[in-house]
């Protein structure tokens, strides 16, 4: 059975108008369907296609993922914050699974 | 014995890994290239400032291949590995909360390649950055 | 009678050692020191005894009586091999080739006089001297992690009691508990040996402990045969590792053993058994020699092994700075038959022949899923270089009897190493 574990290296505190930075990592194989397994059978396809990072509901930064995006997905990306909030961040995948993490962060 | 050299024998043993399994570059990816950028661009021309891009030019292993970009101003980026199966990596769309258009992120690479970078901006211009990367062993099929 | 017997004993044995040195009987021999008996000192010494027929005197300075090998330390982790078959004695360099094996530390080196001190407190003449210690981890480097922390943090990167030991903690995990390996930067002993050992620990896991967890804290962008353990993994032991790189975690800044805590960019990580491998350097007596560099290894000359700072000694296996080769037991074989062989020239005006150089690494993913890597290699007068062509490496999503067969060699290679390192004395598995 696989669990996959969306983690995220977010600062917890941060001053008004901060840039702040932000590093995300979902463990996922990012099958390209063009490998044979041990059974000599092709390994399906299995993509993340699309990841959203939000903070108080307004996008940060979505990205559209194709396959030359390494296994193991890793992003990091900066955030403007001007109050305390909630982050959210949301990683989707080609069999319909989603992969979502939230992270408080104290403004002021 | 060169790091150049060393390249080249080391490619042998990689070509073994992606031999029967990617397909080469053809004009049809090639075709599939440009289709995304016209997608992309909506036909802009691609100016030669205004994003930078960053990767190594040798690395030993494609599987995995820190990369990071920055353009400043930017609403968008398109990010291409042209030489792989599946060409685009991915495309960025920043919101109101961007506190930068600088993006670091890993691509797997099938071979040597030279990979490409470009961004639009809100007033509908594009630029574009590109780096040569010599890939020792390739890493397109996992 | 008593007396006859013993005496009778005797001439048997000089009999034997005239078999041994027909030539030289009665004469100076030019005395050969080797310092480790591992994958480069016992298979160097043993090149050499039997290439100098015996025209060289061979003293062998390795404090275990029983040598462990590190490498197939993973395979018993898996349960793939008993602890007992990868211990090794060096009886049979000492009856069989006439090798005086000192069970001894080597302190220091005394270039000027050449000699070796030892612990014991004698001292050893030399001619030549070789130093094979293989590595040494850099005291520091991972605050908290010292030789007391070893006991429940294991390296386990050098053979014997540390491999039992983080065995026995992977077997007392919790059901449902994290395993933590700490792999170290380049350039370190056995490049696949961290990923290799995270394949047994999660065979192992996936029987006993399904629900278990193995994060590997990663300080290298990519590591050796990367795509062919990732893609193993997938399909062997979905979702059960983790590799967190440094530029995600911010790096691992020190680990508490009491606590079984890993610091990694301000965040701690619980875990419930952990394999710390440290960053190295080559082995203290190579240091304290100073025949290293800043890199912390020895800088040698590609042709004959022989230390750039001192033409009379030789290092071999993983203290020396090996080129392109990596270090690993197959590339110490290799260095030490080339070494015996520039040796001979040297002392016995021996014929000499050109100096090559092979390595072959071996990985078990899983039952009869065994990838390998390797290359040939030649001397240039700057390094040992790849020789062009020679490159191989497994790949992904070849057939099973493919990596079957990979497994098949891989056994081979290990009784034909162990015999060339020991002279054929039986592994104490073998006596029970």
């Amino acid at each position: 059975m696989t669990t996959i574990i969306p983690r995220v290296r977010v600062p917890a505190t941060a001053a008004p108008g901060e840039i702040v930075r932000i590093r995300t990592l979902l463990t996922h194989p990012m099958e390209t369907g063009r490998r044979k397994g041990p059974d000599g059978v092709v390994v399906p396809r299995w993509i993340v296609t699309r990841f959203v990072a939000a903070f108080a509901g307004e996008t940060i930064v979505s990205v559209e993922i194709d396959p030359a995006i390494a296994a193991n997905p890793y992003f990091e990306f900066d955030a403007r914050l001007e109050a305390s909030g909630v982050f959210t961040f949301r990683w989707t995948d080609d069999i319909g699974a989603v992969y979502e993490v939230t992270q408080d962060i104290v403004v002021g | 014995m060169s790091a150049q050299t060393r390249r080249k024998v080391l490619a042998l043993g990689g070509a073994a890994v992606v031999a029967g399994l990617a397909p080469h570059v053809g004009p049809a990816r090639a075709g599939e290239v440009d289709a995304r950028i016209a997608a992309f661009t909506g036909g802009a021309v691609i100016g030669g400032s205004g994003v930078t891009l960053s990767i190594a030019a040798l690395v030993e292993n494609g599987v995995s291949v820190p990369i990071a970009f920055d353009a400043p101003g930017a609403e968008a980026v398109l990010l291409l590995a042209p030489a792989n199966p599946d060409p685009q990596a991915a495309i960025f769309r920043f919101g109101p909360r961007a506190g930068s258009r600088s993006v670091a992120t890993r691509v797997r690479l099938a071979e040597s390649q030279t990979v490409r970078v470009i961004a639009r901006f809100p007033d509908g211009r594009c630029a574009g950055a590109e780096a040569a990367v010599d890939v020792v062993v390739g890493g397109c099929v996992i | 009678m008593l007396l006859d017997r013993r005496g009778a004993i005797r001439a048997g044995l000089a009999a034997v050692a005239a078999l041994a040195a027909p030539a030289v009987l009665g004469q100076a021999r030019p005395r050969v020191v080797v310092v480790g008996g591992g994958a480069g000192g016992a298979s160097f010494a043993r090149a050499l005894a039997m290439g100098g027929g015996g025209g060289v005197d061979v003293t062998l300075i390795e404090p275990s009586k029983e040598y462990y090998t590190c490498f197939f330390g993973n395979l018993y982790i898996g349960g793939f091999v008993e602890f007992a078959s990868l211990g090794h004695s060096y009886a049979g360099l000492a009856v069989n080739h006439a090798i005086n094996v000192v069970h001894d530390w080597a302190l220091a080196i005394d270039r000027d006089p050449r000699q070796v001190v030892l612990a014991g407190g004698g001292r050893v003449p030399y001619d030549r001297l070789v130093l094979s210690p293989g590595i040494d981890f850099i005291e520091g480097a991972i605050p908290g992690w010292d030789i007391a922390a070893e006991a429940r943090m294991p390296h386990a990167y050098k053979g014997g009691t540390q491999v039992a030991l983080l065995k026995a903690q992977v077997a007392a995990m919790p059901q449902g508990g994290v395993f933590a390996l700490v792999a170290p930067p380049n350039p370190y002993r056995c490049p696949p040996g961290p990923y290799e050992r995270v394949s047994m620990i999660a065979h192992h896991l996936r029987a006993t402990n399904p629900t278990a967890k193995i994060l590997i804290f990663e300080p290298k962008e990519a590591f050796a045969k990367q795509q062919l353990f990732e893609a193993g993994w997938s399909d062997h032991y979905p979702g059960m590792i983790e590799v967190l790189p440094d530029a995600f975690t911010g790096g691992v800044e020190r680990v508490d053993a009491a606590a079984m805590e890993i610091v990694a960019g301000g965040e701690v990580t619980r875990v419930d058994a952990a394999c710390v491998i440290g960053p190295q350097r080559a082995g203290r007596i190579v240091q304290v020699a100073g025949l290293t560099d800043a890199t912390g290894w020895a800088p040698i000359d590609p042709f004959t092994m022989r230390a750039r700072a001192d033409p009379f000694v030789t290092v071999l296996g993983d203290s020396a700075q090996p080129g392109d080769m990596p270090k690993s037991a197959f590339a110490a074989n290799s260095q030490a038959k080339v070494a015996a062989m520039a040796i001979l020239v040297d002392l016995l005006e021996a014929p000499g022949f050109a100096p090559r150089y092979a390595n072959v690494c071996w990985s078990l993913i899983d039952t009869d899923d065994c990838v390998r890597i390797g290359a040939a290699f030649a001397p240039t007068p700057e390094k040992i270089a790849t020789v062009d062509g020679s490159a191989f490496l497994s790949a992904v999503g070849e057939d099973a009897e493919t990596r079957r067969t990979n497994y098949l060699a891989s056994l081979a290679w290990y009784a034909a190493i162990t015999n060339d390192m020991f002279a054929g004395s039986p592994s104490a598995a073998a006596t029970r």
